[in-house]
């Protein structure tokens, strides 16, 4: 059986910058997890699994096929890229009806999926809203829904979770890992343990280009609970916020933005904290504006794992 | 019956590109530095008219005069230049500086029919910001009381717009070309147009031969204009060798232009 997948010795360097270095996988369907800090490789890997770039040197190949400049393959591709850019002019459903009259479909079939794709990412309200008003968890939501919308059977995503909300962050993860119970192969990167984990258990574990581990993520788990995790949250009302958590066993220490605008948690649990915090904001009638994790604590096991 | 549907969906993923372009390019900063280009030559127009009206020089001058060296040097060697300079250098680099283009490589679509597509719509935004500047311009010249010269010499405009249209063609293509191939397209296409195109044509010899601006020059219809004097020096170029030229340089730029599309990475910067 052919695999979806395959990477063989692969390698990209810009000038005397090696960006992937050797890499060799094989991937099937279901969800796999492409983790490693900012600056592994992760975005130069994916970019590379869907033909944006050509291999300086090895092979990548989806379906027995070579992937660059192989147009029909990208029936077959989703890819949710990480920067935060589209023709901000257009609405939602206008940019959906776009990308997907690019699949050849027919009229009839580009608004039925249109619906379809802004219905599954929970956006049919905004649809006639032009992207350039969007918040930053709909401007993702949409450019997630312009990968699934043709109904592929690989999905790239890279960093889906980044700026979003909670509840958007919930649904994202349930979406994800209904396409891998739905034999789609996804392979999904961050740089942030717990929202891979909370995908799959598959990861790629990717550092300075190369790949360092590939298999369960429960060894990298027990690794990363030795270490602290810092958490940063921007949100209407740090203060009452940081009373609000400051007493909780898993906190070891909150700091305060200096901009003012939020503050910076640091904890050795960072699932049960996060599994708290909507709750508490709710409490608390707290508004959030962004929650985001530096990958200090994971730059920090994956000194553990190269030394 | 296969490879007609294959043309069909070509032939709409150009024009769904195309489209899409057409609405990036006409809603940036661009138009309105060009709008202000054609009311310069608008400007200029008006100044003309005044001219004629008042007997401003001491020799009688005709419209068609004032008009053809108005077209030779304000709508072709200025207004077509900018236009295909800001449009055509942008088709491509907009789209990496916006990292918009990876929606375009992600799509079931060959790379020659996104730049296919993106000089369709180049080709359109240039007729829309030149002709209506061509047509005004003419009108301002002729319109008078004593309607006959302006009939008389629709012809010459009728013989003007299709130049104007190779000029668009010819230069939209070479501009096309130097967005998806450098990274300074911009500066490189000043330095061509206004640099190497304004001093290779006072040069006598085979030289003239290596511009676009030579080949629109040789199949003026306006012998009399400024356009003429730069050609004091040298030859023009037979009226069919030159349109064919025109048209083969055309085709060139864009299939080449395809070609560094098609092969070019284009790293957009996170």
């Amino acid at each position: 059986m052919t695999a979806v997948l395959e990477g063989r010795s692969v390698s990209k360097w810009y000038g005397q910058v090696i960006a992937v270095n050797n890499v060799t996988f094989t991937l099937e369907q279901g969800v796999v997890g492409l983790l490693g800090p900012n600056g592994a490789g992760k975005s130069t890997l994916m970019k590379l699994i869907t033909g944006q770039l050509q291999p300086s040197q090895g092979e990548v190949t989806m379906f027995g096929e070579r992937i660059w400049n192989n147009y029909e393959l990208f029936h077959r591709i989703g890819f949710c890229p990480e920067q935060d850019s589209f023709y901000e002019r257009m609405t939602g459903a206008e940019f959906l009806a776009v990308m997907l009259q690019m699949h050849g479909y027919d009229d009839a079939e580009v608004a039925r999926r249109t619906d379809e794709a802004l219905e599954t990412v929970k956006l049919t309200e905004a649809r006639d809203k032009k992207i350039a008003a969007y918040s930053k968890g709909m401007r993702q939501r949409i450019k997630m829904a312009q990968a699934i919308a043709h109904d592929p059977e690989v999905l790239i995503l890279d960093e889906p979770l980044a700026g979003m909300d909670p509840v958007g962050r919930h649904e994202v993860i349930q979406m994800v890992r209904q396409w891998g119970r739905d034999r789609k192969c996804v392979i999904v990167s961050s740089h942030i343990l717990h929202e891979i984990e909370a995908m799959t258990s598959t990861i790629l574990l990717m550092h300075n280009g190369q790949v360092l581990a590939e298999g369960d993520v429960h060894q990298i788990r027990d690794l990363i609970d030795k270490h602290p995790h810092n958490i940063s949250i921007r949100c209407s009302v740090p203060r009452r916020l940081a009373e609000a958590i400051v007493g909780f066993p898993d906190v070891e220490s909150v700091k305060f933005h200096p901009e003012g605008d939020g503050l910076t948690v640091e904890s050795r649990k960072p699932d049960d904290f996060y599994g708290r915090l909507p709750g508490l904001m709710l409490d608390k009638e707290i508004e959030l504006e962004e929650i985001t994790s530096p990958d200090d604590n994971l730059q920090a096991v994956f000194h553990y794992l190269v030394k | 019956m296969a490879q007609s549907f294959s043309l069909k969906k070509g032939w709409r993923d150009v024009k769904t590109i195309a489209f899409l372009t057409l609405d990036t390019l006409f809603w940036s900063k661009k138009t309105l530095f060009v709008c202000l280009l054609s009311l310069i030559v608008l400007g200029l127009a008006v100044v003309g008219r005044v001219v004629l009206s008042l007997n401003l020089v001491p020799t009688a001058l005709p419209s068609s005069q004032v008009f053809g060296t108005l077209m030779a040097t304000s709508v072709i060697r200025f207004l077509v230049i900018f236009v295909t300079l800001f449009y055509g250098t942008a088709l491509i680099s907009e789209e990496v500086e916006g990292k918009t283009l990876t929606y375009l490589f992600m799509r079931p679509i060959a790379k020659p029919t996104i730049m296919l597509g993106k000089y369709l719509a180049l080709t359109w935004i240039g007729a829309i910001m030149v002709l209506p500047t061509v047509f005004m311009s003419y009108m301002i010249l002729y319109l008078r009381a004593d309607m006959r010269p302006f009939f008389e010499d629709l012809g010459v405009l009728g013989r003007d717009i299709p130049i104007v249209l190779l000029a668009l063609l010819a230069y939209g293509s070479f501009f096309a070309l130097l967005g998806a191939w450098l990274k300074h397209s911009i500066l490189i296409g000043l330095i061509y147009a206004f640099g190497w195109e304004g001093f290779v044509a006072v040069l006598p010899g085979f030289t003239r031969k290596l511009t676009i601006t030579h080949y629109i020059q040789s199949i003026f219809p306006h012998g009399d204009t400024l356009s003429a004097l730069s050609m004091l020096v040298g030859q023009r170029t037979e009226t069919i060798e030159s349109i064919v030229t025109l048209v083969l340089l055309t085709a060139f730029f864009i299939l080449t232009a395809s070609l560094v599309l098609r092969e070019k990475e284009y790293v957009l910067e996170q």
